[in-house]
């Protein structure tokens, strides 16, 4: 994995002269995963790639959709740690990392947020807008989330969702009591997690007709996917003012992540609220009927491409996620490499058919 | 939400409100009677405000043309005409009678009467579904326990809570709840409160409901079939490609999910040669029909094209790899196998072509006899009359055209029932 390390070694994240790097990348990848993982073999070997030679661009990966992952656990060897989706379908997909993996993230992880400024040295409240870590609860998620809170030394860590014993239940009020807490304080806050919890947070304090002025240097970051929240029909416009109004935070102090367990590849949104694309990851749009690669500026389904693990087989992955790959090179921030903007999600999977439930008895009685 | 005696309450209401179902039934079951006129006129309402446009809110989330369809299917399905029909045809028309005289016997009174309590659990696969099963428990009388599906949107509610306002008398015989797939307890409880427990759904759900319905409560399952097309003899159907273009309509429009939709297409012939042939000939036919009935909704579209491909890799993570011959069109396939057992297809405009000589026909279908409901058949007329019968002989209980293999025929019963008979006892009373 000589190349994969020399990838994320690269001192600029948004290095555009590595394009050839990266392709060769991922052809080691490519080459680890069809002699270690059978079920690597077996995709790549029905889609007619055989051997690296079959790959002429980063689009000719083969491509495991996430769907995929959740419904069979891949497996390539030797692993340090597994990460879960969070499953809100009830189904999750495991990821296992190698050491080199973890090695290369961590790598990435200090190059990207120090280029965004939010690696910092600065102690800080964190406020987590997800769950606390539990041992019930292995999604990623939580790791995560919990991990954002040492980009700069915490005093506090707060967490909106409690575990009881129903289960996890959002505690709104006791976050309140601690922003009145933290506006006296000198320490920046920091929230950390859903988009859709911080946005009922926005709502609860507007409706109680509260406005905190936090300390300087807070920030809002938002990871976890918008999931779900383009249907509340909350506009990214109503949520910059909404944090302004309420918690005193600027448009330039809320920082959005993007990012999926089967692709652990951190995007980070620009002053612009742009995710471009970093030297350790490529993004291919395709077709939402044939799955061919379309031009910039067209909506498709989101392919995630990434050399950085060899544990599981995540080289190429298909979210269900719909977006659009920009072109970067004249967005103000100065990185010129392309940027996704996520417009939703596929339609929910709730096709219940008769036909498919009768397929699986006919597997269980096997008359 | 639970809608119990009228009223709307929170699940969470849930065990207080069986226990005080548990003390309402016997007392309904003794003052009360539900006459079909009744449920006849709140649907005919229904059905009149449903095409004044009453309810095109709650119509929005459908797509526009779907939206209309099912308009336009409202004005004749929901006619008392319709529903008196419906009546005669599952009940009969013999209505009360008392026997013949027969010398030395007694002679008895023979009617019809409600179950008595029926537990309906719904699927989420057919819109609708719910509040049309629980129709049909209100017309033969009964007491009805409704479990919504948990992709349920609230539609069913609304319409359900809709009769009850059109005839305020309906309240005692509708009681719905939406419990969780999961609540075992109580699910286990409705079932216990129940004379018979209609289930529609997937194996799971069977299986889930066998488990925990008491002994002696009756089990009315419908569901879970794989349905197919017939082909014999193409060269001599006057009309072949309009029947070919028939049966890509009905696979582009049902994308092969229902229990009637086609999964394969099988030849009347054991040569490869012809299989690969067909599947070559059929594919533009397919891609039009598909193309021409995609929907706009983007994330529909993508959804079905990735679980299309999701299951396009797990069969090659199984070991029936069919890779080597599948032939690929937009957003469509035609999957040439050499096998003949009736499976399922990767679904989504995704269909299977096999080999099947009429003499083995017999053989395949007594390998699927549970799952057997509609065959679509493409032949010359006079080879029709032979195959039918084979069909039927082998299990099947809908033979028909290929473009109709899904279309509802009135007077038509389901997996080969009739369902307001099976929400029906026969009482006899000595003379």
């Amino acid at each position: 994995m000589k190349l994969r390390r020399k990838l994320f070694a690269s001192k600029d994240p948004y290095d555009c002269g590595k394009t050839q790097l990266f392709f060769d990348a991922c052809k080691e990848n490519y080459d680890y995963l069809i002699t270690h993982c059978d079920d690597y073999k077996k995709i790549a070997t029905g889609l007619g790639i055989k051997s690296s030679g079959d790959i002429k661009r980063v689009e000719d990966l083969p491509v495991i959709p996430t769907m995929l992952m959740k419904q069979h656990d891949f497996k390539s060897g030797r692993y340090m740690i597994m990460a879960t989706s969070s499953g809100t379908s009830g189904k999750m997909s495991h990821v296992r990392f190698e050491f080199g993996a973890l090695w290369a993230a961590l790598k990435m992880s200090i190059k990207v947020t120090r280029y965004h400024g939010i690696l910092s040295m600065r102690p800080c409240r964190y406020i987590v807008m997800g769950y606390k870590p539990h041992r019930s609860n292995k999604t990623a998620v939580a790791k995560t989330a919990y991990l954002t809170t040492f980009l700069a030394p915490a005093i506090s860590r707060r967490f909106i969702l409690k575990h009881t014993k129903d289960g996890y239940q959002p505690d709104f009020d006791s976050i309140v009591e601690a922003l009145k807490k933290y506006e006296k304080g000198k320490a920046p806050v920091r929230f950390m997690g859903f988009p859709s919890y911080t946005f009922f947070l926005f709502k609860i304090l507007e409706e109680r007709g509260l406005a905190f002025n936090l300390p300087k240097g807070s920030k809002i970051m938002l990871g976890g996917g918008w999931k779900q929240f383009y249907r509340e029909a909350a506009d990214k416009e109503t949520f910059y003012k909404l944090a302004k109004k309420t918690l005193g935070v600027e448009e330039e102090n809320i920082v959005e992540f993007y990012g999926a367990v089967e692709h652990p590849i951190l995007y980070t949104a620009c002053p612009a609220h742009h995710f471009h694309v970093p030297v350790y990851s490529n993004i291919v749009i395709r077709d939402p009927d044939t799955l061919e690669p379309l031009e910039l500026g067209q909506t498709g389904l989101v392919n995630l491409i990434s050399p950085l693990c060899r544990a599981t087989p995540i080289l190429s992955i298909m979210t269900d996620d719909l977006g659009v790959l920009h072109d970067g090179s004249t967005c103000p921030c100065g990185v010129k490499s392309p940027y996704l903007e996520i417009i939703g999600r596929v339609a929910p999977d709730d096709i219940k058919t008769c036909a498919a439930g009768a397929a699986d008895i006919l597997k269980g009685v096997k008359v | 939400m639970i809608l119990f005696d009228g009223k709307t309450y929170e699940s969470s209401e849930q065990d207080r409100l069986l226990k005080e179902l548990e003390e309402k039934i016997p007392v309904i079951l003794a003052t009360k009677k539900l006459d079909p006129e009744v449920v006849i006129d709140a649907v005919d309402k229904l059905r009149i405000d449903t095409i004044s446009g009453r309810f095109d809110d709650l119509l929005t989330e459908f797509p526009k043309d779907v939206a209309e369809s099912y308009k336009e299917q409202a004005v004749t399905l929901l006619s008392p005409e319709h529903l008196h029909m419906k009546l005669k045809t599952e009940l009969g028309d013999t209505g009360e009678y008392v026997t013949k005289h027969i010398d030395g016997f007694s002679q008895i009174r023979v009617k019809r009467v409600p179950l008595g309590v029926l537990f309906h659990i719904s699927a989420g696969n057919m819109d609708f579904l719910p509040a049309y099963s629980l129709a049909e428990g209100l017309l033969t009388g009964n007491i009805n326990i409704l479990k919504l599906p948990s992709a349920d949107n609230g539609l069913s509610l609304k319409l359900i809570m809709q009769l009850i306002e059109y005839r305020p008398e309906l309240k005692d015989f509708i009681y719905v709840f939406d419990t969780a797939s999961t609540d075992i307890q109580g699910m286990r409880k409705m079932a216990e409160l129940s004379n018979a427990v209609s289930v529609w759904g997937s194996d799971m759900a069977i299986e889930a409901v066998r488990g925990l319905a008491p002994t002696g409560v009756k089990i009315i399952e419908w569901g879970q079939k794989l349905g197919f097309c017939y082909v014999s003899k193409l060269a001599e159907v006057p009309d072949s490609i309009s029947e070919l273009e028939g049966l890509a309509k009905h696979i582009a429009t049902t994308k092969q999910l229902l229990c009637s939709s086609c999964q394969i297409i099988y030849l009347d012939t054991s040569d490869m040669n012809e299989v690969r042939a067909f599947a070559q000939r059929f594919l533009p036919l397919l891609e039009k029909a598909a193309n021409e009935n995609a929907t706009e909704e983007i994330g529909i579209r993508a959804r079905d094209t990735l679980s299309a491909y999701t299951r396009r890799l797990k069969g090659y993570l199984g070991n029936e790899d069919k890779s080597g011959d599948v032939i690929r069109g937009r957003g469509v396939s035609v999957i040439p196998a050499s096998d003949s057992r009736l499976e399922l297809s990767p679904m989504m405009c995704n269909v299977l072509v096999k080999p099947l000589p009429r003499e083995n026909i017999g053989r395949v279908l007594y390998e699927s006899r549970y799952h057997l409901q509609t065959a679509g058949l493409i032949c010359p007329e006079e080879d029709r009359k032979e195959l039918t019968d084979a069909f039927i002989k082998g299990g099947l209980v809908r033979v028909t055209k290929a473009a109709n293999m899904s279309a509802y025929f009135p007077g038509e019963c389901h997996d080969g029932e009739y369902a307001l008979n099976r929400y029906m006892r026969t009482v006899n009373i000595e003379e």
